[in-house]
Protein backbone atom coordinates (compact mmCIF):
# COMPACT_ATOMS: atom_id res chain seq x y z
CA UNK A 1 0.00 0.00 0.00
CA UNK A 2 1.71 3.22 -1.17
CA UNK A 3 1.40 5.76 1.87
CA UNK A 4 2.20 9.40 2.42
CA UNK A 5 3.93 10.90 5.30
CA UNK A 6 1.44 12.90 7.48
CA UNK A 7 3.51 13.71 11.13
CA UNK A 8 7.51 14.16 11.78
CA UNK A 9 8.72 11.85 15.06
CA UNK A 10 8.70 15.26 16.83
CA UNK A 11 4.77 15.96 16.43
CA UNK A 12 4.15 12.73 17.44
CA UNK A 13 6.28 12.70 20.10
CA UNK A 14 4.45 16.02 21.02
CA UNK A 15 1.26 14.83 20.63
CA UNK A 16 1.52 11.30 22.69
CA UNK A 17 2.97 13.68 25.59
CA UNK A 18 0.35 15.57 26.14
CA UNK A 19 -1.64 12.69 25.81
CA UNK A 20 -0.27 10.56 28.24
CA UNK A 21 -0.11 13.89 30.64
CA UNK A 22 -3.42 14.65 29.70
CA UNK A 23 -4.63 11.46 30.80
CA UNK A 24 -2.47 11.35 34.08
CA UNK A 25 -4.06 14.96 34.72
CA UNK A 26 -7.69 13.72 34.35
CA UNK A 27 -7.23 11.18 36.72
CA UNK A 28 -5.20 12.25 39.60
CA UNK A 29 -7.43 15.69 39.29
CA UNK A 30 -10.74 13.45 39.97
CA UNK A 31 -8.67 11.89 42.72
CA UNK A 32 -8.50 15.04 44.29
CA UNK A 33 -11.91 16.30 43.62
CA UNK A 34 -12.84 13.97 45.92
CA UNK A 35 -14.17 11.66 44.40
CA UNK A 36 -12.69 7.78 44.53
CA UNK A 37 -14.02 6.85 47.27
CA UNK A 38 -17.41 8.29 47.62
CA UNK A 39 -17.94 6.75 44.37
CA UNK A 40 -16.04 3.48 45.09
CA UNK A 41 -13.57 3.42 42.53
CA UNK A 42 -11.27 2.42 45.74
CA UNK A 43 -13.10 -0.87 45.75
CA UNK A 44 -11.24 -1.88 41.83
CA UNK A 45 -9.18 -4.11 42.37
CA UNK A 46 -5.58 -2.42 41.91
CA UNK A 47 -7.13 1.22 42.81
CA UNK A 48 -7.40 1.42 46.34
CA UNK A 49 -4.43 3.96 46.67
CA UNK A 50 -6.92 6.34 44.49
CA UNK A 51 -7.84 8.58 47.97
CA UNK A 52 -4.33 8.69 48.68
CA UNK A 53 -4.37 12.89 47.99
CA UNK A 54 -0.77 12.73 48.65
CA UNK A 55 -0.14 9.79 45.58
CA UNK A 56 -2.34 11.70 42.84
CA UNK A 57 -0.99 15.40 44.54
CA UNK A 58 2.20 14.34 43.41
CA UNK A 59 0.91 12.47 40.20
CA UNK A 60 -1.02 15.74 39.47
CA UNK A 61 2.61 17.71 39.85
CA UNK A 62 4.54 15.49 37.52
CA UNK A 63 1.79 15.02 34.98
CA UNK A 64 1.57 18.94 35.27
CA UNK A 65 4.89 19.10 34.35
CA UNK A 66 5.05 16.62 31.34
CA UNK A 67 2.08 18.46 29.85
CA UNK A 68 2.95 22.38 30.50
CA UNK A 69 6.23 21.46 28.90
CA UNK A 70 4.96 19.67 25.84
CA UNK A 71 2.36 22.40 24.98
CA UNK A 72 4.98 24.81 24.78
CA UNK A 73 7.11 23.05 23.12
CA UNK A 74 4.01 22.37 20.30
CA UNK A 75 3.47 26.33 20.34
CA UNK A 76 7.36 27.09 20.08
CA UNK A 77 7.78 24.71 17.63
CA UNK A 78 5.12 25.09 15.04
CA UNK A 79 5.53 29.08 15.64
CA UNK A 80 9.25 29.34 15.06
CA UNK A 81 8.78 27.08 11.87
CA UNK A 82 5.64 28.66 10.51
CA UNK A 83 3.30 25.98 10.80
CA UNK A 84 0.01 27.70 10.96
CA UNK A 85 -1.74 24.95 9.09
CA UNK A 86 -4.39 23.79 12.16
CA UNK A 87 -5.24 27.15 13.30
CA UNK A 88 -8.66 28.45 12.38
CA UNK A 89 -9.52 30.22 9.02
CA UNK A 90 -12.17 31.98 8.03
CA UNK A 91 -15.39 30.27 6.90
CA UNK A 92 -14.43 27.20 9.16
CA UNK A 93 -17.47 27.20 11.61
CA UNK A 94 -19.68 26.44 8.91
CA UNK A 95 -18.06 24.08 6.84
CA UNK A 96 -17.09 22.37 9.93
CA UNK A 97 -20.82 22.10 10.66
CA UNK A 98 -20.79 20.50 6.84
CA UNK A 99 -18.49 18.14 7.89
CA UNK A 100 -20.07 17.15 11.50
CA UNK A 101 -23.13 16.33 9.00
CA UNK A 102 -21.04 14.47 6.23
CA UNK A 103 -19.76 12.20 9.62
CA UNK A 104 -23.82 11.88 10.05
CA UNK A 105 -23.91 10.63 6.71
CA UNK A 106 -26.21 13.79 6.13
CA UNK A 107 -23.68 15.55 3.53
CA UNK A 108 -21.18 15.13 1.17
CA UNK A 109 -17.55 15.98 2.88
CA UNK A 110 -15.87 19.04 1.93
CA UNK A 111 -12.78 19.16 0.36
CA UNK A 112 -9.84 19.62 2.41
CA UNK A 113 -6.24 20.00 2.87
CA UNK A 114 -4.17 18.93 5.25
CA UNK A 115 -6.51 19.24 7.99
CA UNK A 116 -10.57 19.24 7.95
CA UNK A 117 -11.90 22.48 9.03
CA UNK A 118 -13.81 20.78 12.03
CA UNK A 119 -9.92 19.32 12.71
CA UNK A 120 -9.10 23.13 13.71
CA UNK A 121 -11.93 24.46 15.06
CA UNK A 122 -11.73 21.66 17.76
CA UNK A 123 -8.15 22.23 18.19
CA UNK A 124 -9.03 25.89 18.41
CA UNK A 125 -11.21 25.30 21.35
CA UNK A 126 -8.83 22.32 22.73
CA UNK A 127 -6.21 24.70 22.79
CA UNK A 128 -7.48 26.98 24.54
CA UNK A 129 -8.99 24.40 27.12
CA UNK A 130 -5.27 23.60 27.68
CA UNK A 131 -4.12 27.31 28.28
CA UNK A 132 -6.62 28.19 30.42
CA UNK A 133 -6.00 25.04 32.51
CA UNK A 134 -2.24 25.49 31.82
CA UNK A 135 -1.98 28.73 33.42
CA UNK A 136 -4.48 28.04 36.05
CA UNK A 137 -2.98 25.22 37.41
CA UNK A 138 0.48 27.21 37.00
CA UNK A 139 -1.53 30.02 40.02
CA UNK A 140 -2.54 26.83 41.93
CA UNK A 141 0.77 25.40 42.22
CA UNK A 142 2.26 28.38 43.16
CA UNK A 143 -0.06 28.69 45.81
CA UNK A 144 1.31 25.81 47.46
CA UNK A 145 4.87 26.86 47.67
CA UNK A 146 4.37 27.84 51.54
CA UNK A 147 2.73 30.81 53.07
CA UNK A 148 1.18 32.32 50.01
CA UNK A 149 -1.92 34.18 50.29
CA UNK A 150 -3.71 35.29 47.29
CA UNK A 151 -6.62 37.34 46.90
CA UNK A 152 -9.71 34.83 48.31
CA UNK A 153 -12.18 35.93 45.05
CA UNK A 154 -9.30 35.37 42.87
CA UNK A 155 -8.38 32.29 44.00
CA UNK A 156 -11.77 31.37 43.74
CA UNK A 157 -12.85 31.77 40.75
CA UNK A 158 -9.18 30.30 39.81
CA UNK A 159 -10.22 26.98 41.00
CA UNK A 160 -13.86 26.73 39.61
CA UNK A 161 -12.26 27.65 35.96
CA UNK A 162 -9.37 24.72 36.60
CA UNK A 163 -12.72 22.38 37.15
CA UNK A 164 -14.75 23.71 34.55
CA UNK A 165 -11.86 23.76 31.83
CA UNK A 166 -10.75 20.19 33.17
CA UNK A 167 -13.90 18.90 32.66
CA UNK A 168 -14.53 20.64 29.00
CA UNK A 169 -11.17 18.90 28.46
CA UNK A 170 -12.21 15.60 29.99
CA UNK A 171 -15.37 16.19 26.90
CA UNK A 172 -13.19 16.95 24.00
CA UNK A 173 -10.59 14.24 25.15
CA UNK A 174 -13.38 11.89 25.08
CA UNK A 175 -14.63 13.03 21.60
CA UNK A 176 -11.65 13.12 19.84
CA UNK A 177 -10.62 9.67 20.75
CA UNK A 178 -14.25 8.65 20.03
CA UNK A 179 -14.44 10.40 16.40
CA UNK A 180 -11.05 8.27 15.69
CA UNK A 181 -13.31 5.53 15.89
CA UNK A 182 -15.27 6.25 13.14
CA UNK A 183 -15.04 4.15 10.14
CA UNK A 184 -14.22 7.48 8.10
CA UNK A 185 -11.11 8.77 10.18
CA UNK A 186 -9.51 5.60 11.54
CA UNK A 187 -7.19 5.22 8.75
CA UNK A 188 -5.58 8.49 10.74
CA UNK A 189 -4.89 6.40 13.28
CA UNK A 190 -1.52 5.09 12.14
CA UNK A 191 -0.45 8.44 11.49
CA UNK A 192 0.16 9.06 15.30
CA UNK A 193 2.24 5.56 15.60
CA UNK A 194 4.24 5.65 12.20
CA UNK A 195 3.61 8.74 10.87
CA UNK A 196 1.89 7.53 7.30
CA UNK A 197 -1.30 7.40 6.29
CA UNK A 198 -2.98 5.64 3.22
CA UNK A 199 -1.78 7.83 0.20
CA UNK A 200 -5.52 6.45 -1.48
CA UNK A 201 -7.42 7.87 1.30
CA UNK A 202 -5.13 11.21 1.71
CA UNK A 203 -6.36 11.54 -2.52
CA UNK A 204 -9.89 10.80 -1.50
CA UNK A 205 -10.03 12.81 1.69
CA UNK A 206 -7.56 15.62 1.77
CA UNK A 207 -7.62 16.67 -1.87
CA UNK A 208 -6.08 19.92 -1.14
CA UNK A 209 -3.63 18.68 0.97
CA UNK A 210 0.35 18.22 -1.08
CA UNK A 211 2.73 15.98 1.39
CA UNK A 212 5.38 16.62 -1.43
CA UNK A 213 5.41 20.22 -0.29
CA UNK A 214 5.68 19.91 3.55
CA UNK B 1 34.60 22.23 27.89
CA UNK B 2 33.75 22.38 24.68
CA UNK B 3 29.56 23.97 23.94
CA UNK B 4 27.97 21.65 21.84
CA UNK B 5 24.18 21.69 20.93
CA UNK B 6 23.24 19.48 23.99
CA UNK B 7 25.36 21.26 26.89
CA UNK B 8 24.44 24.59 25.37
CA UNK B 9 20.12 23.53 25.79
CA UNK B 10 20.53 22.28 28.95
CA UNK B 11 22.32 24.86 30.54
CA UNK B 12 19.68 27.15 29.16
CA UNK B 13 16.96 24.86 30.22
CA UNK B 14 18.83 25.67 33.82
CA UNK B 15 18.98 28.93 33.21
CA UNK B 16 14.97 29.60 32.23
CA UNK B 17 14.60 27.36 35.75
CA UNK B 18 16.05 29.49 37.59
CA UNK B 19 14.57 32.91 35.96
CA UNK B 20 11.05 31.10 36.27
CA UNK B 21 11.38 29.59 39.42
CA UNK B 22 9.37 31.61 42.39
CA UNK B 23 12.06 32.44 45.42
CA UNK B 24 9.62 30.65 47.67
CA UNK B 25 10.92 31.25 51.31
CA UNK B 26 10.16 28.71 54.13
CA UNK B 27 6.79 29.06 55.64
CA UNK B 28 7.45 30.19 58.91
CA UNK B 29 9.73 32.94 57.31
CA UNK B 30 7.66 33.97 54.97
CA UNK B 31 4.43 34.54 57.23
CA UNK B 32 4.20 38.18 58.92
CA UNK B 33 5.62 38.74 61.73
CA UNK B 34 2.72 41.31 62.61
CA UNK B 35 0.11 38.53 62.12
CA UNK B 36 -2.14 36.82 64.67
CA UNK B 37 -0.77 33.89 66.39
CA UNK B 38 -2.06 32.45 69.66
CA UNK B 39 -0.36 30.81 73.23
CA UNK B 40 -1.42 28.18 75.39
CA UNK B 41 0.00 27.45 77.97
CA UNK B 42 -1.39 23.92 79.61
CA UNK B 43 0.97 24.99 82.63
CA UNK B 44 -1.92 27.31 83.48
CA UNK B 45 -5.04 25.32 82.39
CA UNK B 46 -7.04 23.04 84.53
CA UNK B 47 -9.74 22.52 82.00
CA UNK B 48 -12.09 24.43 84.12
CA UNK B 49 -11.80 21.65 87.21
CA UNK B 50 -15.09 20.91 89.12
CA UNK B 51 -17.56 22.24 85.45
CA UNK B 52 -19.12 20.03 83.12
CA UNK B 53 -17.82 21.48 80.47
CA UNK B 54 -14.96 24.01 80.23
CA UNK B 55 -15.78 27.92 79.93
CA UNK B 56 -13.84 28.20 76.46
CA UNK B 57 -15.64 25.38 75.39
CA UNK B 58 -19.47 26.87 76.39
CA UNK B 59 -18.26 30.57 75.48
CA UNK B 60 -17.27 29.26 71.62
CA UNK B 61 -20.76 27.51 71.18
CA UNK B 62 -22.79 30.14 73.01
CA UNK B 63 -20.72 32.94 70.61
CA UNK B 64 -20.90 30.89 67.17
CA UNK B 65 -24.47 29.60 67.77
CA UNK B 66 -25.81 31.73 64.77
CA UNK B 67 -23.14 30.41 62.41
CA UNK B 68 -24.20 26.80 63.32
CA UNK B 69 -25.46 24.56 60.98
CA UNK B 70 -29.61 24.60 60.61
CA UNK B 71 -30.32 21.19 58.09
CA UNK B 72 -33.82 20.81 56.73
CA UNK B 73 -34.66 17.11 57.44
CA UNK B 74 -35.60 16.57 54.09
CA UNK B 75 -31.89 17.20 52.60
CA UNK B 76 -30.71 14.93 55.05
CA UNK B 77 -30.46 12.09 52.78
CA UNK B 78 -27.61 9.29 52.36
CA UNK B 79 -24.57 10.09 49.76
CA UNK B 80 -25.03 8.47 47.05
CA UNK B 81 -23.59 5.25 46.35
CA UNK B 82 -22.61 5.66 49.85
CA UNK B 83 -25.39 4.10 52.64
CA UNK B 84 -24.58 7.03 54.66
CA UNK B 85 -24.53 10.82 55.87
CA UNK B 86 -22.98 12.53 58.43
CA UNK B 87 -25.61 14.90 60.28
CA UNK B 88 -24.65 16.12 63.89
CA UNK B 89 -27.62 18.23 64.21
CA UNK B 90 -28.94 15.48 66.73
CA UNK B 91 -25.52 15.76 68.97
CA UNK B 92 -25.19 19.33 69.63
CA UNK B 93 -24.55 18.43 73.03
CA UNK B 94 -21.07 16.88 72.02
CA UNK B 95 -18.24 18.96 73.83
CA UNK B 96 -15.96 16.03 73.92
CA UNK B 97 -14.53 16.15 69.67
CA UNK B 98 -14.52 18.12 66.99
CA UNK B 99 -18.22 18.37 65.28
CA UNK B 100 -20.00 21.35 62.92
CA UNK B 101 -21.76 22.08 66.42
CA UNK B 102 -18.13 22.11 68.52
CA UNK B 103 -15.10 23.74 67.24
CA UNK B 104 -13.05 23.61 70.63
CA UNK B 105 -12.83 21.15 73.35
CA UNK B 106 -10.72 20.41 75.90
CA UNK B 107 -8.84 16.56 76.12
CA UNK B 108 -8.00 15.45 79.58
CA UNK B 109 -4.96 12.98 80.46
CA UNK B 110 -2.85 11.62 82.94
CA UNK B 111 1.13 11.90 81.97
CA UNK B 112 3.04 10.44 85.46
CA UNK B 113 0.47 10.58 87.80
CA UNK B 114 -0.12 14.36 86.33
CA UNK B 115 -3.41 15.62 84.87
CA UNK B 116 -3.08 18.14 81.95
CA UNK B 117 -6.28 19.57 80.01
CA UNK B 118 -5.75 20.45 76.46
CA UNK B 119 -7.86 22.87 75.04
CA UNK B 120 -7.71 21.59 71.13
CA UNK B 121 -9.21 23.57 67.78
CA UNK B 122 -7.33 24.42 64.33
CA UNK B 123 -3.73 25.36 64.90
CA UNK B 124 -4.23 27.90 61.81
CA UNK B 125 -1.10 26.85 59.96
CA UNK B 126 1.20 29.01 57.69
CA UNK B 127 0.93 26.43 54.82
CA UNK B 128 -2.67 24.77 55.35
CA UNK B 129 -2.87 21.46 53.14
CA UNK B 130 -6.98 21.88 53.75
CA UNK B 131 -6.88 25.37 53.01
CA UNK B 132 -4.46 24.82 49.37
CA UNK B 133 -5.93 21.76 48.43
CA UNK B 134 -9.83 22.40 48.37
CA UNK B 135 -10.89 21.57 45.58
CA UNK B 136 -13.19 24.48 45.00
CA UNK B 137 -11.02 26.89 46.85
CA UNK B 138 -13.23 27.90 49.26
CA UNK B 139 -11.07 27.63 52.17
CA UNK B 140 -8.59 30.70 52.54
CA UNK B 141 -5.38 31.25 54.89
CA UNK B 142 -5.70 34.62 55.63
CA UNK B 143 -2.38 37.07 55.87
CA UNK B 144 -3.65 37.76 59.45
CA UNK B 145 -3.33 34.29 60.54
CA UNK B 146 -6.79 32.48 60.75
CA UNK B 147 -7.72 30.19 58.48
CA UNK B 148 -11.70 30.24 57.53
CA UNK B 149 -14.20 28.47 55.48
CA UNK B 150 -16.24 30.43 53.08
CA UNK B 151 -19.34 28.10 53.95
CA UNK B 152 -21.85 29.65 51.61
CA UNK B 153 -19.47 27.93 48.86
CA UNK B 154 -18.47 24.87 50.54
CA UNK B 155 -19.76 21.58 48.74
CA UNK B 156 -18.58 19.56 51.62
CA UNK B 157 -16.36 16.93 49.93
CA UNK B 158 -14.47 16.56 53.33
CA UNK B 159 -11.07 16.40 51.86
CA UNK B 160 -9.84 19.04 54.43
CA UNK B 161 -10.76 17.01 57.19
CA UNK B 162 -8.90 14.03 55.36
CA UNK B 163 -5.36 16.07 54.67
CA UNK B 164 -5.54 18.10 57.79
CA UNK B 165 -3.71 15.79 60.54
CA UNK B 166 -5.64 16.46 63.62
CA UNK B 167 -9.18 16.16 61.04
CA UNK B 168 -10.21 19.85 62.17
CA UNK B 169 -13.05 20.61 60.05
CA UNK B 170 -16.43 18.71 60.62
CA UNK B 171 -18.74 17.96 57.79
CA UNK B 172 -22.68 18.41 57.90
CA UNK B 173 -25.24 17.09 55.75
CA UNK B 174 -28.05 18.96 54.33
CA UNK B 175 -26.95 22.23 54.35
CA UNK B 176 -25.03 23.98 52.17
CA UNK B 177 -24.79 24.73 48.20
CA UNK B 178 -24.97 20.94 47.03
CA UNK B 179 -28.86 21.08 48.83
CA UNK B 180 -29.69 22.83 45.49
CA UNK B 181 -29.08 19.58 43.21
CA UNK B 182 -28.73 16.67 45.10
CA UNK B 183 -31.87 15.00 44.50
CA UNK B 184 -30.90 15.19 40.50
CA UNK B 185 -27.35 15.38 41.21
CA UNK B 186 -25.19 13.00 43.98
CA UNK B 187 -22.18 15.48 43.91
CA UNK B 188 -21.18 17.42 47.65
CA UNK B 189 -21.85 15.65 51.26
CA UNK B 190 -22.71 19.46 52.92
CA UNK B 191 -20.41 22.44 54.75
CA UNK B 192 -17.95 21.72 56.50
CA UNK B 193 -17.12 23.71 59.87
CA UNK B 194 -14.28 24.64 61.77
CA UNK B 195 -13.12 27.42 64.15
CA UNK B 196 -11.24 30.74 62.64
CA UNK B 197 -10.22 32.18 65.63
CA UNK B 198 -12.94 34.31 65.40
CA UNK B 199 -11.94 36.52 62.62
CA UNK B 200 -14.38 39.26 62.64
CA UNK B 201 -13.65 39.65 66.31
CA UNK B 202 -10.03 40.37 66.00
CA UNK B 203 -10.53 42.78 62.90
CA UNK B 204 -13.04 45.12 65.71
CA UNK B 205 -9.80 44.13 67.97
CA UNK B 206 -12.12 42.00 70.18
CA UNK B 207 -10.11 38.42 70.99
CA UNK B 208 -11.61 35.33 70.15
CA UNK B 209 -15.10 34.07 72.71
CA UNK B 210 -12.39 31.12 74.20
CA UNK B 211 -9.62 33.04 74.85
CA UNK B 212 -12.07 35.87 76.37
CA UNK B 213 -13.76 33.44 78.59
CA UNK B 214 -11.14 31.57 80.05
CA UNK B 215 -10.70 32.16 83.86
CA UNK B 216 -6.60 30.94 84.15
CA UNK B 217 -5.76 33.37 81.16
CA UNK B 218 -4.24 30.15 79.65
CA UNK B 219 -4.68 30.89 76.26
CA UNK B 220 -3.23 34.82 74.79
CA UNK B 221 -3.50 36.07 71.28
CA UNK B 222 -1.06 38.41 69.68
CA UNK B 223 1.51 39.42 66.98
CA UNK B 224 3.14 36.59 65.97
CA UNK B 225 6.55 37.79 66.77
CA UNK B 226 5.56 38.60 70.41
CA UNK B 227 3.85 35.42 70.91
CA UNK B 228 6.89 33.17 70.00
CA UNK B 229 8.79 35.11 71.63
CA UNK B 230 6.74 34.55 74.75
CA UNK B 231 6.31 31.15 74.05
CA UNK B 232 10.91 31.03 74.14
CA UNK B 233 10.45 32.47 77.55
CA UNK B 234 7.73 30.16 79.25
CA UNK B 235 9.65 27.00 77.72
CA UNK B 236 12.88 28.35 79.27
CA UNK B 237 11.03 29.06 82.60
CA UNK B 238 9.34 25.66 82.85
CA UNK B 239 12.60 23.82 81.63
CA UNK B 240 9.49 22.91 79.12
CA UNK B 241 8.28 22.38 76.02
CA UNK B 242 6.33 23.64 72.39
CA UNK B 243 4.07 22.09 70.10
CA UNK B 244 2.50 24.07 66.95
CA UNK B 245 5.79 25.56 65.97
CA UNK B 246 7.29 23.27 63.34
CA UNK B 247 4.38 20.77 63.29
CA UNK B 248 2.41 20.47 59.91
CA UNK B 249 5.74 23.07 58.39
CA UNK B 250 4.52 25.53 61.19
CA UNK B 251 1.54 26.94 62.70
CA UNK B 252 -0.30 30.06 64.48
CA UNK B 253 -0.78 28.13 67.93
CA UNK B 254 2.12 27.10 70.26
CA UNK B 255 1.29 25.17 73.12
CA UNK B 256 3.83 25.43 75.90
CA UNK B 257 4.07 22.40 78.71
CA UNK B 258 5.90 21.27 81.14
CA UNK B 259 5.37 17.71 80.15
CA UNK B 260 7.24 16.61 76.52
CA UNK B 261 4.71 16.56 74.14
CA UNK B 262 5.93 12.63 72.78
CA UNK B 263 4.67 11.48 75.86
CA UNK B 264 1.19 13.92 75.75
CA UNK B 265 0.48 12.02 72.72
CA UNK B 266 1.17 8.89 73.74
CA UNK B 267 -1.35 9.16 76.85
CA UNK B 268 -3.48 10.78 74.55
CA UNK B 269 -3.45 7.64 71.52
CA UNK B 270 -4.01 5.68 74.64
CA UNK B 271 -7.51 7.27 75.34
CA UNK B 272 -8.49 5.09 72.03
CA UNK B 273 -11.87 3.39 73.28
CA UNK B 274 -15.28 2.13 71.32
CA UNK B 275 -16.44 5.58 71.79
CA UNK B 276 -13.56 7.91 71.10
CA UNK B 277 -11.58 5.90 67.94
CA UNK B 278 -9.58 8.57 66.87
CA UNK B 279 -8.71 10.83 69.51
CA UNK B 280 -7.14 14.13 68.26
CA UNK B 281 -3.00 13.54 68.31
CA UNK B 282 -0.43 15.70 69.36
CA UNK B 283 2.26 13.93 66.82
CA UNK B 284 4.96 16.34 64.32
CA UNK B 285 3.03 15.98 61.20
CA UNK B 286 5.35 16.94 58.16
CA UNK B 287 3.21 19.17 55.74
CA UNK B 288 2.64 17.19 52.66
CA UNK B 289 2.87 20.28 50.52
CA UNK B 290 6.33 20.95 52.06
CA UNK B 291 6.95 17.61 50.75
CA UNK B 292 5.78 17.87 47.28
CA UNK B 293 7.58 20.87 46.64
CA UNK B 294 10.39 20.10 44.37
CA UNK B 295 7.21 18.73 41.95
CA UNK B 296 5.10 22.09 42.38
CA UNK B 297 8.52 23.98 41.43
CA UNK B 298 9.01 21.34 38.63
CA UNK B 299 5.28 22.01 37.13
CA UNK B 300 5.93 25.87 37.39
CA UNK B 301 9.19 25.64 35.86
CA UNK B 302 8.14 23.02 33.02
CA UNK B 303 6.78 25.46 30.46
CA UNK B 304 9.74 27.74 30.14
CA UNK B 305 11.72 24.57 29.69
CA UNK B 306 9.83 23.22 26.79
CA UNK B 307 9.48 26.50 25.42
CA UNK B 308 12.96 26.93 25.27
CA UNK B 309 14.15 22.97 24.50
CA UNK B 310 11.49 23.65 20.91
CA UNK B 311 12.96 27.19 20.48
CA UNK B 312 16.32 25.41 19.56
CA UNK B 313 14.92 21.85 18.52
CA UNK B 314 12.71 23.87 15.75
CA UNK B 315 15.89 26.02 14.07
CA UNK B 316 18.29 23.01 13.98
CA UNK B 317 20.11 21.27 11.01
CA UNK B 318 18.58 17.84 12.08
CA UNK B 319 15.45 19.13 12.32
CA UNK B 320 15.18 20.35 8.73
CA UNK B 321 16.57 17.57 7.61
CA UNK B 322 14.12 15.28 8.95
CA UNK B 323 11.59 17.34 6.68
CA UNK B 324 12.76 16.08 3.58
Amino acid sequence: METVKRHSVTVRLNHWAIAVSGIFLLFSGFGQMPMYKRYNIVKIPGLAWSSNYEITLLMHYVAAALFGAAVLYHIIYHFRRKEFGILPKKGDVGEAIAGFKAMLGRDEEPAHGKFQAKQRVIYAIMGSASLALLLTGLVKSYKNLGNIVIDHMLLEAITLAHTIFGMLFMMLFLAHVGALLLKNHRPLIPSMFSGRISKEYADHHHPKWDPGKE
Amino acid sequence: MKMNRRTFLTGAAAAGTALVLPQARPAEAAISDDSYASLIDLAKCDGCAGKKVPDCVTACGKGNESRFPRPEPEQLRDYWPQKKHEDWSKKKHLKTRFTPYNWLFVQNVEVNGQKLSIPRRCMHCDNPPCAKLCPFGVKHKTAEGPVYIDTHMCFGGAKCRTVCPWSVPQRQAGVGLYTNWQKVLPVGGGVMYKCDLCRNRLAEDKKPFCMESCPKGAMKIGKRVEIFAEAQKLKKQYNGHLYGMKENGGTSTVYVSRVPFEQINKAILATKSSKNKKPTPMHKPENMLDKQTIWSKASLAAPAVGALAAFFAAGSKAEKEGDK
